[in-house]
């Protein structure tokens, strides 16, 4: 009987295995075999296509601390991160509880916020290099119209990763604005009802009931921000090629620099270690400060 | 455990209930129309505002190039001109980019399909030594995109030979961590009781997932797949990295060469080349509202 039950045990094992194989067989050729082997190439004198390599221990780690424009590039990753995550959250949690609240024709508003998402970067990107154009760009025409000086955006090494939030602002906000949606109608309404009646304002509702409220999805959207900024690359790549003067250059597309245009894989390896340590580092961060703080609904 | 316990609001929310009368709840009912639209004079503004930047692209694809550079020419064009949609068609090949785009998709979709079922069956209803190691593997996938990882990816495909072909802008994205995760979700809210009944039926684990497990979660599978296509279609560096020839180049991969060959000379042939690019998916979205959107609103919730 036991010996049955054994078999069972093993068969099922076996199957698991088999079950996880195709999986796993990509994962690691595709995921963990290439981390792995970039902090290899990061301790080497690689270039690309040469299949000679040789070793040169933390020379290109020790390098890297010297890079001026790494360090350039490091901000201004940073800088792009940790505006633009905070910026188009509360873009997307006013939007949300805005048409929370059964607005008429609420199906139209979440449309029209959503759709950027479909939207391929690249021709999101192209559409704000016309919008932004300084001397044609309906942007600073805009602008002149009411009495606001026009600006070279994209051209000036001040306004280029601003402009390239703003239009990441406009591009996810809407998608975050969906998972909050979904959050607030979890959110049992006489809890509103109940606030409202007691004289508590819109803005405390906010603060104190819905915030606390939907902070798990808050927490999560955080996360979902963080991985979708590595797509700035396409952005850069579109609009500005990281000028000028290296202004819009982030960790993305200085590795892409690095590897593919002067083919110094080494070296371009262990920018991608260091952009591999920023987001980890900035998820331990999140989920340090804001994990403690978020609040479960009932028994979660 | 939250900073605002239910009963204390509760209660005298129910005690003011009982208290009013007919009118000041008609009252009430006054308030709240005012409210909204009060909020309409905010949102239609900061509606159009987010849908610009389409609108410009529409408009500007029916213009002539004079008028984009005449900054006395309007917003509306002269004259629609739809001549730039055959001019933009005759400079790049979109007829060849739109089918790779579909044979790149869709074979990364019915991979990943593949892939997740499987592997999901395993972490919801099997068990087995190194289950919550092998699980954490594939979640933090999530956190190692192919934007993290493209160099070493690029020279792992340049060694098989794979560089300038269909199947790399496909075999990283066969595994998917996050639709094993959706979907193992979505499996374990199977009653268990549905499976013993089979296995006691004489049902195997394979069977059981066919014709019992997938036929009851269709609507994740849907979530998945319309998540899956939306990014794969839409995905710019990858296939930009490993592709250089005509042939074999994707939608936006064929977009971004022609802004380049262009750089900003003839916005109107470029943007009706963008009409083209973006309205695949914005067709399918405005046809499958709904579907789109509760797939992508319940991304997070879980």
């Amino acid at each position: 009987m036991s010996h049955a039950f054994a078999r069972a045990r093993r068969n099922e094992m076996l199957l698991a295995y088999a079950l996880l194989l195709p999986s796993l067989v990509f994962l690691a050729a595709f995921t963990y075999w290439p981390i792995l082997r970039s902090v290899w190439f990061s301790l080497h004198d690689v270039l690309l296509g040469d299949p000679d390599i040789y070793w040169v221990g933390a020379e290109n780690y020790l390098r890297l601390l010297d890079d001026r424009l790494f360090w350039k590039v490091l901000s201004n990753t940073a800088f792009y991160t940790l505006t633009t995550i905070p910026l188009s959250i509360a873009a997307a949690l006013l939007l949300a509880v805005a048409l929370d609240s059964k607005l008429r024709g609420m199906a139209i508003y979440r449309s029209a916020f959503f759709y950027p998402v479909m939207i391929p970067s690249v021709a999101a990107g192209m559409v704000w290099v016309f919008l932004y154009a300084p001397g044609y760009g309906p942007i600073n025409e805009a602008l002149t119209r009411i009495g606001l000086p026009r600006l070279d955006w994209l051209y000036d090494s001040k306004w280029a990763l601003p402009a390239i939030v703003l239009m990441s602002v406009w591009k996810y906000s809407g998608y975050f604005m969906l998972i909050l949606l979904a959050a607030l109608k979890l959110v049992p309404s006489d809890l509103y009802e109940a606030a409202r009646l007691d004289g508590v304002s819109a803005w405390h509702r906010l603060l104190h009931i819905t915030i606390p409220l939907i902070s798990p999805t808050l927490y999560f959207v955080i996360i979902i921000g963080t991985l979708h900024s590595y797509q700035i690359f396409d952005y850069v790549y579109v609009m500005t090629q990281g000028g000028p003067a290296d202004s819009t250059n982030v960790l993305t597309f200085y590795i892409y620099q690095n590897g593919f245009q002067y083919q110094d894989i080494g070296y371009a390896s262990a920018l991608a270690n260091a952009l591999l340590i920023f987001v980890l580092g900035l998820i331990g961060l999140v989920a340090v400060t804001l994990g403690r703080k978020v609040h479960y609904l009932g028994e979660r | 455990m939250t900073d605002v316990p239910q009963t204390q609001l509760s209660v005298p929310h129910r005690g003011l209930h009982r208290g009013l009368l007919r009118r000041p709840h008609r009252r009430l009912h006054w308030w709240r129309k005012v409210q909204n639209n009060w909020l309409h004079l905010i949102m239609a503004p900061l509606a159009l505002l987010w849908l610009s930047p389409m609108i410009w692209i529409l408009v500007t694809s029916l213009k002539t190039n004079v008028e984009v550079f005449d900054q006395t020419a309007g917003f509306w064009p002269h004259k629609l001109t739809f001549s730039n949609y055959p001019s933009t068609l005759s400079v790049a090949p979109f007829g060849t980019y739109l089918i790779n785009s579909v044979i790149v998709t869709a074979s990364i979709l019915g991979g990943q399909l593949i892939t997740i079922t499987l592997a999901a069956y395993a972490f919801a209803r099997l068990s087995f030594p190194g289950k919550s190691l092998l699980f954490t593997l594939f979640l933090l996938q999530v956190m190692f995109p192919i934007y993290a990882i493209f160099l070493t990816n690029f020279v792992t495909l340049r060694e098989m030979g794979l560089v300038n072909t269909i199947p790399a802008m496909i075999v990283p994205f066969i595994a998917s961590g996050y639709g094993t995760f959706m979907l193992r979700q979505s499996f374990r809210q199977v009653p268990s009781e549905l499976s013993d009944a089979a296995r006691l039926d004489g049902c195997n684990h394979l069977d059981i997932l066919w014709h019992v497990y997938l036929p009851l979660v269709k609507p994740t599978l849907i979530a998945f797949a319309i998540i899956s296509v939306v990014t794969h279609w839409n995905d710019y560096m990858w296939p930009l990295l490993v592709t250089n020839s005509e042939s074999i180049r994707t939608l936006p991969i064929g977009l971004g060469l022609l802004a380049k060959a262009d750089s900003g000379a003839d916005w109107p042939r470029l943007m009706a080349g963008t009409t083209i690019v973006v309205s695949p998916l914005l067709l399918l979205f405005v046809i499958f509202q709904r579907r789109f959107i509760d797939s992508f609103m319940h991304t997070g919730v879980k």
